[in-house]
């Protein structure tokens, strides 16, 4: 029986024992049994296979660039379950492929996490290489910045095509010098003015000491609350963002520099910009939400750069505050170089890490009105309180605690996209 | 002499992987809450130490980062010397000890030498230690995570307490303590945590100066979210709850 047939009907026991669960069970299965499966399949699509890594952004990016590459017309297949794993990736692709072991598509977009694509990307041949930055991130707070430069210099080298590099990074700039083969090397940046209004700089290991002139590569030259401007080739375009904050900005730029290098002479600046201004809010970061008569904004805080990037984006009149740590962090000493005095004052910090994280923001004088571990009871009094005269009820969570935020709340917890 | 305290936190931008830095940020606080003025001055490689400090911490870092520190450290060795012999209660977390001691001795062979503020050196241990950490020590059961590749020998003589849970220097002691010297491998806020070692450092300062030590009324409040983050801990490990 061939394997694929195998792992498809894997797949149907595991959905069929779970309702919903498209596990990774099928994808080990046949990684077993056909263990060149993956690579092979990956990197047959015609069109080529794109990779999105780094620390930090490389989900926002991803999507950002499948919607400029469907909105120019390629069929795109992409892991947008963040199934980053290869049973994941294999099990996702499972879905796709026919019995002959082909894919119904053009081009294939994944985003690898620095570790796992060090490791399957010896097998790979992606035409484009995308790196978003190197940050030393919760998962790899025991490897230093160092290896995971080159961790993400190994899949680089794999690009046939080019690289597409974040140019304010300065561990990716020594990764783009060193690079082996002969693939170009394209960049993306910010310029002097949107540095300098990030006072704490955008979170890099190693920030680069000259910014990008716009004539060599894709420069973001403005963000305002939700737009941002980004130049390219000379001429200036606005981009909508799907929430506040540098960082959504410079996925735009990185998700634009790629699909130009992608797409070559098809690409075509309006059609992209508007692509990527269209895509939903972020999955659980800055996601706006109704629930209960409420309207409530939910921010994602994923390690210490995305939560001092979040906390400085947050509307400064935000009154009704609820921060919550789950049990996905570890170790809440880790979020303790972040300064969240700007918080002012929280009305409920929660999740199983609450009482850590009240004593930070004491510690910053922060004023904390209660601290209650029960996540449930604190989404319950917060909902209950009437709407905050300015601002947004905000809610400030960990990946754990959202996840126990949306169950709670009857909140659907994954979006499928249309294909 | 001025009214201010001066906290010195020694290359934060090398030595603050786990957020060790804010352990100055600590002590100023709780300063200010007991009436004091309180500083934290950053010194990073280049900088001089300045002419008066009252309390210095150091943090951990990477082990990329060690030949780094250790390098920004040596000038000021002579000048650390001088302070903490005088009576400045000095507070120095995982590879920040470790590089006070004589010596490093690295899983490869090589060794990074210390600056021998401190006797003993760091010696590697089987395997990474990254774990929640308890401590029987004079300044209460001290409670925080350890992460470290090292055990630390010559400590024996004089450790800052007993390993009621986790591994500390590798032999059932964790950390040491030398005249006013701390060293622990208790990383991030130990001080936030632990606010018994906060308040002793504390103490120590202001005797110099000739000022008593009170803790002030906001610190109850916020000890008290100290002692249930350090009760979680605890029960976690099957230790009581205190
Ligand atoms: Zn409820």
């Amino acid at each position: 029986m061939p394997a694929i047939l195998i792992g498809r009907i894997v797949r149907r026991l595991a959905r069929w024992r779970k309702p919903g669960g498209g596990s990774a069970v099928p994808g080990l299965v046949v990684n077993r049994i056909a263990p060149g499966f993956l690579a092979h399949t990956l990197n047959g699509f015609p069109g080529g296979l794109v990779i999105v890594s780094g620390s930090s952004g490389k989900s926002t990016t991803t999507k950002m660039l499948v919607a400029a590459l469907r909105a120019s017309g390629k069929q795109v297949f992409t892991n947008e379950s963040t199934a980053n794993i290869s049973q994941g990736l294999t099990s996702a692709l499972l879905e796709r492929v026919s019995l002959a072991g082909r894919i119904h598509g053009d081009i294939a977009v994944l985003e690898m996490d620095e570790g796992h694509g060090a490791l399957i990307s010896a097998r790979l041949t992606p035409s484009v290489v995308t790196l978003t930055n190197v940050m030393v991130d919760q998962i790899d707070r025991f490897h230093d910045s160092e290896m995971v430069a080159a961790m993400l210099a190994k899949i680089a080298n794999r690009a046939t095509d080019a690289v597409v590099i974040n140019a304010d990074d300065d561990y990716l700039n020594g990764v783009a010098a060193g690079l082996a083969g002969h693939a170009r090397v394209e960049r993306f940046g910010v310029s002097a003015d949107v540095l300098a209004g990030s006072p704490r700089g955008l979170g890099y290991s190693r920030t680069a000491p000259a910014r990008l002139t716009p004539g060599d590569g894709v420069v973001l030259t403005r963000v305002d609350g939700r737009e941002a401007t980004v130049s390219l080739d000379g001429a200036a375009h606005e981009v909508a963002l799907p929430a506040r904050g540098v960082h959504y900005a410079v996925d735009a730029v990185a998700a634009l520099a790629t699909a130009r290098a992608v797409l070559g002479e098809e690409f075509d600046v309006s059609v992209a910009a508007d692509a990527v201004s269209r895509i939903p809010p972020v999955f659980g970061r800055g996601e706006i939400v109704t629930v209960r008569g409420r309207t409530v904004e939910f921010v994602l805080v994923q390690n210490p750069a995305s939560f001092q990037l979040n906390l400085d984006s947050l509307d400064a009149h935000t009154e009704q505050l609820l921060v919550a740590l789950g049990s996905d962090v570890r170790d809440p000493s880790y979020f303790w170089p972040v300064d969240t005095s700007r918080l002012g004052r929280v009305l409920i910090a929660s999740g199983s890490k609450a009482h850590d994280i009240a004593l930070q923001l004491a510690y910053d004088d922060v004023d904390v009105e209660r601290v209650e571990p029960d996540l449930g009871r604190a989404l319950d009094d917060f909902l209950a309180l009437p709407d905050p005269a300015t601002g947004l009820k905000t809610i400030v969570f960990s990946a754990d605690s959202m996840r126990r935020t949306r169950a709670h709340l009857g909140l659907t917890s994954n979006i499928e996209e249309p294909a | 002499m001025t009214d201010t305290l001066t906290i010195v936190s020694l290359l934060p931008g090398l030595q603050d992987t786990n957020g060790d830095a804010a352990n100055a940020r600590v002590l100023a606080q709780r300063a200010r809450w007991a009436g004091f003025d309180a500083v934290v001055l950053d010194v990073a490689p280049g900088d001089a130490l300045p002419a008066s400090a009252d309390i210095i911490v150091i943090g951990s870092g990477s082990d990329a980062a060690l030949p780094a520190a250790r390098a920004a450290l040596l000038p000021m060795a002579d000048r650390l010397r001088e302070l903490v012999t005088a009576g400045v209660p000095l507070l120095a977390v995982g590879t920040g000890w470790e590089l006070l001691g004589v010596g490093i001795d690295l899983a490869d062979g090589s060794v990074v030498e210390g600056i021998g503020l401190v006797a003993g050196r760091a010696v590697p241990a089987p395997a990474r230690i990254a774990d929640d950490l308890a401590v029987k020590s004079k300044y209460g059961r001290l409670i925080g995570f350890e992460n470290h590749s090292r055990h630390y020998v010559g400590a024996e003589g004089s450790p800052l307490g007993r390993v009621l849970a986790g591994t500390g220097n590798g032999n059932g002691q964790e950390g040491l303590v030398m005249g006013d010297v701390f060293g622990t491998h208790l990383h991030g806020p130990v001080l936030a945590r632990n606010p018994g070692l906060a308040d002793h450092l504390l103490r120590l300062a202001l005797a110099r100066r000739g000022s008593d030590y009170v803790p002030g009324a906001r610190s109850d409040a916020v000890d008290e979210t100290a002692r249930a983050a350090r009760n979680q801990v605890a029960v976690r490990l099957k230790l009581p709850a205190e």
